[in-house]
């Protein structure tokens, strides 16, 4: 009898595809939780919330569409453990020489009302004076601001044309189970001058050219 | 056995969902077009409408727990917030806007004065974070709605089972607006032809389709459409309307045509409810246009209407009054929910 309960590894467990997305911040500042860090030389920062969409991830084979993940909608927060972990089952083992994934989310489920699960408003990641995603958070205090507690803030979304801050990312990658995608926050706050820029909340231009720096900031790291 | 078993259960879940889906909504007239909204992603219910109307009047949603969307629309003005120029909300702030009349909600694409609002499933986020409205959240709602003695009740009678998410909230707060149906004017009466319009309204029927249809289209009185009606821009407020949204400076002084149906309770009058009398609101488009880059082209030449013919449009607008939209039963604050509570 004891046959029958012992946890056999299914097909889909085997063909699974782990997912994990690291931050990587300044060399002096590990966690986000880190409270103790503290801003002294010019150029320090300190992180209080990174949170993003990972949405719509597909595979291609020889620019051929393989697999495409359904309801895709992942909210990455780097202060909510195992967030940035997800696994992907599928029966069929997947061939692949590209991943492409979003980050933020579509314009047509931005129009599509109130939706569940990762995309409900109750996660903070929806503006209400104005209809749409915030697909990329982060929050911040940084030497470089003259801002109030040297706080930098940037809510990035916009849906709709011509400030659309969607980004699709693709990596050339081959056959990996365990994909590792880095966030380098460090390089993205040196792309830019957040002393002359510490805030964007709402969509536009700002909001556009700064989607296309946190595309820039993201690596797929070959296992 | 269990094969059949799943069938009924198939079976009896279709048929409620007939049931529900079809009957709430089948209430407005063969000359409506279709409406805007897709019932199959919130299929109505009488439950989930009975939990829509119990949040639209419950104060939990603000942040001190004493606006309730209510306040700012109550059904005898159409669900308008009258007497003021501009709504006040929580702890009497002044917002930026007259709060709109909410009817036929189901036939509009967009929400607000300027669009900003893209579905009516997410409206109510918009005041309900205003810091001048509610200022509350809607993380914060669910934690209340939670923690209450009567909401786990509701959400298991609408969705099945207790679990109350920012989606269901926002789900059923749309199922009650959805049920604000004014189609039941004596202009609706003489649409069915059971009634006839006196000389005095059919000469300002006359005049109504001459001069404002283009905007103001039956039967709903709107297009739907934002349009710079030319009023002259209030300094205080220095409000652009649609171009707040869209950053572009075409739609510059464009705010939403609203629906004329109930006119004569939903006053004060235009984004700012400058104008207190429909009289001022004609007098405007006689004599009071402003001519910009953005003005609505139906506008460029002023309309012409003599005071007599003023009034008789007045008369065919006072048609557009629906008493059972009003005093419409189903609408009334929940009181039997409320006072369920309080005996607890």
């Amino acid at each position: 009898m004891l046959l029958f309960v012992v946890p056999v590894f299914t097909v889909a467990q085997v063909n699974a595809i782990k997912f994990k997305v690291l931050p990587y911040y300044s060399p002096y500042q590990n966690t986000i939780s880190d409270t103790s860090f503290e801003l002294k030389s010019k150029g320090d920062y300190k992180i209080d919330v990174l949170r993003f969409y990972i949405s719509n991830i597909r595979f291609f084979n020889k620019d051929l569409l393989v697999y495409q993940e359904q309801n895709s909608f992942h909210l990455c927060d780097a202060a909510i453990p195992n967030s940035n972990r997800f696994l992907m089952r599928q029966s069929e083992k997947i061939v692949y020489d590209k991943l492409q994934f979003d980050i933020g989310i579509d314009s047509i489920t931005n129009v599509s009302g109130a939706l569940g699960g990762a995309l409900d408003p109750t996660n903070g990641m929806y503006w209400t004076w104005q209809s749409g995603y915030i697909n990329f958070k982060l929050e911040g205090r940084s030497t470089s601001c003259n801002t109030r507690n040297n706080e930098f803030q940037f809510h990035i979304g916009g849906y709709a044309a011509p400030f659309s801050s969607l980004q699709t990312l693709s990596f050339n990658t081959t056959n990996q189970r365990d994909i590792v995608l880095v966030i380098d926050v460090n390089q993205l706050l040196n792309s830019m001058d957040i002393s002359k820029q510490s805030h964007i909340m709402s969509p536009g231009k700002e909001a556009v050219d700064f989607s296309k720096i946190i595309a820039r900031s993201f690596r797929c790291i070959p296992q | 056995m269990r094969k059949k078993v799943l069938i009924l259960l198939l079976l009896s879940v279709t048929i409620l969902a007939f049931r529900s889906s079809d009957k709430p909504f089948s209430d407005y007239p063969s000359y409506f077009p279709k409406p805007v909204y897709d019932f199959s992603k919130n299929p109505l219910s009488p439950e989930k409408i009975l939990l829509g109307r119990v949040l639209f009047y419950d104060p939990l949603l603000s942040r001190n727990n004493m606006i309730s969307c209510a306040s700012c629309h109550s059904q005898f003005s159409a669900f308008t917030h009258i007497d003021h120029a501009l709504s006040h909300g929580i702890e009497d702030k002044i917002g930026f806007r007259n709060s709109p009349a909410l009817m036929n909600l189901a036939w509009q694409k967009l929400f607000m004065r300027d669009g900003a609002v893209n579905h009516l499933d997410v409206q109510a986020l918009a005041p309900i974070s205003n810091p001048v409205e509610m200022d509350e959240n809607i993380a914060h709602v669910v934690d209340k709605l939670k923690r209450s003695p009567i909401y786990p009740k509701l959400f298991s009678a609408a969705f099945g089972d207790s679990v109350i998410t920012g989606e269901r909230t926002l789900k059923a707060i749309s199922q009650f607006m959805l049920t604000l149906i004014s189609a039941n004017a004596k202009y609706d009466s003489v649409m069915r032809k059971e009634a006839v319009f006196t000389a005095q309204e059919n000469s300002g029927y006359l005049l109504f389709k001459k001069n404002c249809t283009a905007c103001h289209k039956e039967p709903l009185f709107t297009n739907d459409e934002f349009m710079n009606n030319g009023l002259p821009v209030d300094t205080s407020l220095n409000d652009f309307g649609r171009y707040r949204v869209t950053k572009n400076p075409s739609d510059s002084l464009k705010f939403k045509v609203p629906s004329l149906r109930n006119i004569e309770f939903s006053y004060p009058y235009m984004h700012d409810g400058r104008f207190k009398r429909i009289a001022e609101v004609l007098n405007h488009y006689t004599n009071g246009v402003n001519k910009s880059a953005t003005l609505a082209p139906e506008l460029a030449q002023p309309i012409v209407l003599t005071t007599n013919e003023k009034i008789d449009l007045t008369a065919f607008l006072l048609t557009l009054t629906d008493k059972s939209f009003l005093f419409n039963p189903n609408f009334f604050y929940p009181k039997e929910i409320f006072l369920s509570t309080a005996k607890d």
